[in-house]
């Protein structure tokens, strides 16, 4: 009997359209979470060795330069104006090694015999994301671990070893090479072994640990010469600022530009992502702020029948068990509907993402975060339309 | 169960405006079980107001009423399901329902009568034929003998009537007494019944001028 009473008060129109705006509102809410949740590995995935969100950048090298090469240096108040940048969160110099290298395979390798000149740099190991096991130095070891620019492997694998007719070398064959490393001044050399411990993208140089070479240039190095530095590794905060291409230009340096777009990319995956999260959350405040209205008019509307009930020995729990019933259904309905709709959308762009990348599939966060989101809802509803009865009931006396 | 009014008056009446009054400002007046009482007054002297006061459905009085030792939120509640019983001067029907729903409605919460019982009720107060119309097309009398007959859905020790027969004609009033007559001697239970005059529907014990 209440129940038909009640029915009545119903706006059908205004429920539907809560479920449709929620429905909306929850399915883009799961979805950009569950596509959150399922690219995160891949836009963590770093390829190379170098945290993201840092470059390299040196003076642009120009006739004049060539000719007087103390302008490729940067001096102490251009790195500290880099510091000053307000997109760059820090700034390490390279350094350089000051003494003589060479690189040499012993006969019982199995790989060809070489013998070359090489240099070294180093730059301070936390911006290096190598196995710190690795990568360490220590003057009683006699191993140096050294890193390469991908594209000297390349050089080798396609130019050199196609054209003398030698093996071609994957990273990881190349990493379980052991060679030889001699380094020495003008009075005294020393021997060391050495192996590959990782490639770079964005550097082209050739790096050993920090620690070896501030030892080996105090060692073998000419202590009378000034330290200097044509190249700096910068770390930025906003790679996507506008500033810093601008920056770059007109003090002349240069910087690897392309090397900034995946930051740069990932910023605006993340924004999009970002901005239709938010356009989600809107949507679903709407739609509650929507539902409170439009259950303050019923109520506000059938407040008489409310307080008769409420005289003839109803208690306000029962007349707002009604209320709360539907709202709460509608929600349920809504929100599992929901769910599965993103379901379905995640199986279709899992479909696509797999078939272009190779990745590892994420678990399904859709269901837990909707019943999360389900049961906050249903605490407030309840809540409410009982505070609201309740109110009306103690008003009317 | 005994009601217990001490020293009561309608914030918005003024001392003078209930002077004469056997109820209002009174020491002590107490209901007790089992007896009739009658309060009369003019029109515009708060008769509805007393039985609202003393139904808990309208606070807006100075001075304590009391069910037995209290008078609280809860309480006065379940007073209501149990011990209070009340037809109401614009009876609260539901327009909606249909006169056999409307009485439902009160019946299903508490289970009092059967529908049989009720159907003889209704049959009683000649409406039988009108059991499943709309309550909306109905004439202020027939709305309440329905409104009479709902409030006999429940157990009560009280029964409060605000003016129960102002629409009804002669031979309606009959029947509705002596039904009323009938269920108050059931349960052994107390009538308070208001009117603008001296009426002699039933057999008071004590008659209250408001």
């Amino acid at each position: 009997m209440l129940l038909k009473l009640q029915k009545k008060t119903l706006i059908k129109s205004q429920i539907i359209g809560y479920a449709f705006t929620l429905f909306v509102g929850i399915s883009i809410l799961l979805l950009i979470s569950q596509l959150y949740f399922d690219l995160k590995p891949l836009l963590n995935q770093e390829s190379d060795v170098f945290k993201n969100q840092s470059a390299i950048i040196s003076k642009r090298i120009s006739l004049l330069k060539t000719l007087n090469k103390d302008k490729i240096y940067f001096t102490e108040e251009e790195i500290l104006d880099l510091k000053n940048q307000d997109f760059i969160e820090d700034v390490s110099k390279f350094k350089n090694a000051d003494f003589k290298v060479q690189a040499f395979t012993s006969d019982s390798g199995g790989f060809p015999m070489f013998r070359t000149d090489l240099f070294f740099e180093s730059i301070p190991d936390k911006y290096l994301d190598v196995d710190s096991e690795e990568w360490k130095w220590e003057e009683s070891e006699d191993f140096i671990p050294i890193i390469i620019p991908e594209n000297y492997l390349n050089l080798y694998n396609f130019g050199f070893a196609e054209s003398q007719g030698l093996p071609v070398l994957s990273k990881n064959t190349i990493s379980n090479v052991e060679f030889n490393l001699q380094i020495s001044n003008r009075f005294k050399s020393k021997n060391y072994k050495s192996k590959i411990v990782g490639f770079s993208n964005k550097i082209n140089s050739i790096l050993v640990p920090d620690a070896f070479l501030t030892w080996a240039n105090k060692e073998f190095g000419n202590s009378s010469k000034k330290e200097r530095t044509s190249r700096v590794f910068i770390e930025f905060n906003k790679p996507s600022d506008e500033g810093v291409l601008k920056f770059f230009n007109e003090n002349n340096y240069t910087i690897g530009k392309d090397k900034l777009e995946f930051s740069k990319l990932l910023f605006f995956f993340k924004t999009a992502l970002f901005f239709v999260f938010a356009v989600a959350i809107i949507i679903i405040i709407l739609s509650i702020a929507f539902i409170f209205l439009s259950l303050n008019l019923i109520i506000q509307k059938n407040k008489e029948m409310i307080l008769n009930l409420f005289s003839i020995g109803y208690d306000y729990k029962q007349i707002a068990k009604f209320y709360q019933l539907t709202i709460s259904l509608t929600t349920t309905i809504s929100l599992f509907l929901a769910a599965v709709t993103t379901f379905f959308i995640r199986g279709l762009y899992l479909d696509k993402i797999s078939s272009l990348l190779d990745f590892d599939k994420q678990g399904n966060i859709l269901f837990s975060f909707m019943f999360i989101i389900l049961v906050i809802l249903l605490l407030i509803y309840n809540w409410m339309i009982l505070k609201k009865i309740r109110r009306v009931c103690e008003k009317g006396r | 169960m005994q009601i217990e009014l001490k020293n009561v008056k309608p914030k918005y009446m003024s001392e003078a405006e209930v002077k004469a009054s056997d109820i209002y400002l009174q020491l002590r007046v107490v209901f007790e079980k089992g007896k009739k009482y009658l309060i009369k007054a003019n029109s515009g002297h708060g008769k509805t107001s007393i039985l609202n006061f003393i139904y808990g459905n309208n606070l807006n009085f100075e001075g304590e009423i009391k069910y037995d030792t209290s008078f609280e939120g809860k309480k006065v509640f379940d007073y209501r399901k149990r011990n209070i019983s009340y037809v109401f001067q614009d009876f609260k029907l539901f327009p909606e329902l249909t006169l056999f729903e409307n009485i439902q409605l009160k019946n299903k919460l508490t289970n009092f009568k059967t529908e049989k019982e009720i159907e003889e009720l209704i049959k009683r107060v000649q409406l039988l034929e009108k059991k499943d119309q709309l309550v909306k097309n109905f004439s202020l009398g027939q709305r309440q003998r329905i409104a009479i007959i709902r409030a006999l859905c429940q157990s009560f020790d009280f029964l409060l009537l605000d003016e129960p027969f102002s629409h009804l004609d002669s031979e309606n009033i009959e029947i509705l007494t002596k039904i009323i007559d009938e269920e108050l001697e059931n349960r052994n239970a107390s009538l308070i019944m208001t009117s603008l005059g001296e009426v002699s529907f039933f057999k008071y014990n004590c008659v209250l001028n408001l």
